[in-house]
């Protein structure tokens, strides 16, 4: 018997908007507009067409110049773009760089990937909350850093950075600043006309577009500028190459024009939601919220919980789908490096629970959670060992 | 979703509804325990069994670690109740790793279960000798 999922894991993947589905079947009916948009022809002009037309939607959404934004397959690709990109063009400047640990690993392996390659790479650890000590970051900045890289909302913790200070602290001293937006574009107001930001990437799956589709932002200021990192044809100004999927960018491009318009309402939702979910397991004992409550993005929330062991938690929780840890690294069976950056210990950082929220959810999904959640701590503390068991 | 965390209906059904968790209830002529774990802050068993008149009349466990663990602790205490306190030596967790459809990567894991009996079954030896 197949059981109906909870689906509470929108900061992994969210499902297509039945509106975006249909915005894409332009491209996916009999006769829809298939060809390359690189083509001269009729059928290539029309793909073309669709193509700068979602362009303009995501560049409304982001408040900027369509020709600052990138089509790419996601932000991973935007992350490697960005990073070794704009290290690579700016390395006869200097190779000092600039990130953290709780980054997602498409930046942080990104990062690691340069410092074998000879650029040298500052760590810098967050507060036990999970927030960026900015002045710490200023005092870091050296006369031959070239970048820095801060996501704006952790697909962990849903903490948010100040991405306008740090912004302006790098502005202030001649380095970069790029932002892993993943997780808030679509889903907060970003600003990139008056944002002090230089290199922005995201993906359109998390606000309810199609998988395989993102795009990276690149300011158009003097000094702002990335080397490819693939090779191939000239498409998207040089720095991307390869057909332009574009079935894919048409659903991008509905998904940036119904976030615009939704924004506001969707962001009431998620924290109406968020704060049921919390509401009805706060009081378990041993729980503990991870990340700044008060400096986070409403659409997630992020629990451990003393004395249970994590994947015994999750099997609990069924039929609700949360994350173990960051969803894509959650097949490792590691504890997250997030939560153990911000000081949790290992048994904790492996209890952890991310719940996430999206426009689909409903407050009995969170209902449901909420029952299945204090049913499974209760159970595998029943049937733990003694010493195992709160005091 | 990875093998690790895949379950078949019988880790499922063990999961959910535990009928060895917990303490020994009756009172027996001797009672085994045993308290081993993976390492510490790891997997962790403590089982516990009654003998009565040379047989195991009860089993009883607590468990922290994965659903394989706990449904495997499950199945070899539902095979060993009622069966001769000799059954304890030398247990073989093969059939319960090949029912529960075990991962290779969590093996270990189930041999705690092994270790668990073999502490019990080393008190049963040593007040024979």
């Amino acid at each position: 018997m197949s059981i109906t999922p909870v689906y509470l894991d929108h900061a992994a993947t969210t499902p297509i908007d039945p509106r975006v589905a249909e915005a894409m079947q332009v491209c996916l009916s009999p006769g829809g507009a298939f060809a390359n948009p690189a083509s001269i022809h009729i059928a290539g002009r029309e793909s073309a067409a669709l193509v700068e037309n979602s362009r303009q939607h995501l560049a409304r959404l982001l408040s900027t110049d369509p020709k600052n934004l990138i089509w790419t397959s996601g932000a991973t690709e935007s992350d490697n773009l960005a990073i070794m990109g704009a290290a690579n063009f700016r390395a006869h400047r200097g190779k000092h760089l600039i990130t953290m640990p709780t980054e997602h690993k498409a930046v942080t392996d990104t990062f690691a990937h340069l410092e074998k390659s000879g650029f040298e790479v500052t760590w810098l650890k967050p507060a036990s909350d999970g927030l960026l000590a900015v002045d710490e970051l200023e005092s870091q900045i050296r006369e031959d850093t070239q970048l820095v890289s801060v996501m704006h909302v952790n697909n962990e913790t849903g903490v948010m950075q100040d991405i306008r200070e740090i912004g302006e602290i790098c502005r202030s001293r001649d380095v970069l600043f790029h932002t892993d937006a993943a997780q808030s574009v679509g889903k907060l107001p970003l600003d990139m006309s008056e944002l002090p930001i230089d290199l922005l990437s995201l993906t359109a799956h998390k606000f309810h577009g199609p998988q395989g589709i993102g795009a990276l932002y690149i300011a158009d200021r003097p000094g702002c500028r990335v080397l490819p990192i693939m090779h191939g044809g000239g498409q998207e100004r040089r720095l991307r190459p390869g057909s332009l999927p574009v079935h894919q960018i048409v659903g991008a491009g509905a998904a940036a024009e119904i976030a615009q318009d939704e924004m506001a309402e969707d962001l009431v939702h998620a924290r109406a939601l968020r704060d049921r979910l919390w509401q009805g397991i706060s009081d378990v004992p041993g729980i503990l919220r991870n990340g700044n409550a008060d400096h986070s993005y409403p659409g997630i929330l992020n629990v451990s919980v003393a004395g249970v062991e994590g994947e015994s938690l999750m099997l609990g929780l069924e039929p609700v789908c949360a994350a173990s840890g960051s969803a894509c690294n959650s097949s490792s069976g590691e504890s997250s490096y997030v939560l153990r950056a911000l000081g949790r210990d290992d048994l904790l950082a492996q209890s952890a629970i991310r719940f996430s929220f999206g426009r689909t959810t409903t407050q009995q999904n969170v209902d449901v959670a909420i029952e299945r959640y204090r049913w499974s701590v209760d159970h595998l503390r029943a049937i733990a060992p003694r010493n195992r068991q709160l005091t | 979703m990875n093998a690790a965390t895949t379950y078949n209906e019988a880790v499922r059904a063990c999961f959910a509804e535990p009928a060895y968790a917990g303490d020994l209830q009756g009172s027996f002529d001797q009672t085994l325990t045993a308290d081993v774990s993976e390492s510490e802050g790891g997997a962790q068993v403590a089982l516990a069994a009654g003998i009565q008149a040379g047989s195991i009349a009860e089993m009883a466990y607590r468990a922290w670690g994965c659903p394989h663990l706990i449904a495997a602790l499950e199945l070899a205490c539902e095979t060993l109740v009622n069966q001769p306190v000799q059954s304890l030596e030398n247990f073989d967790s093969a059939d319960i790793t090949q029912n529960l459809a075990v991962p290779t990567e969590k093996t270990g894991r189930i041999l705690l279960v092994e270790d668990a009996l073999a502490t019990l079954w080393a008190q049963v030896a040593g007040a024979d000798t």
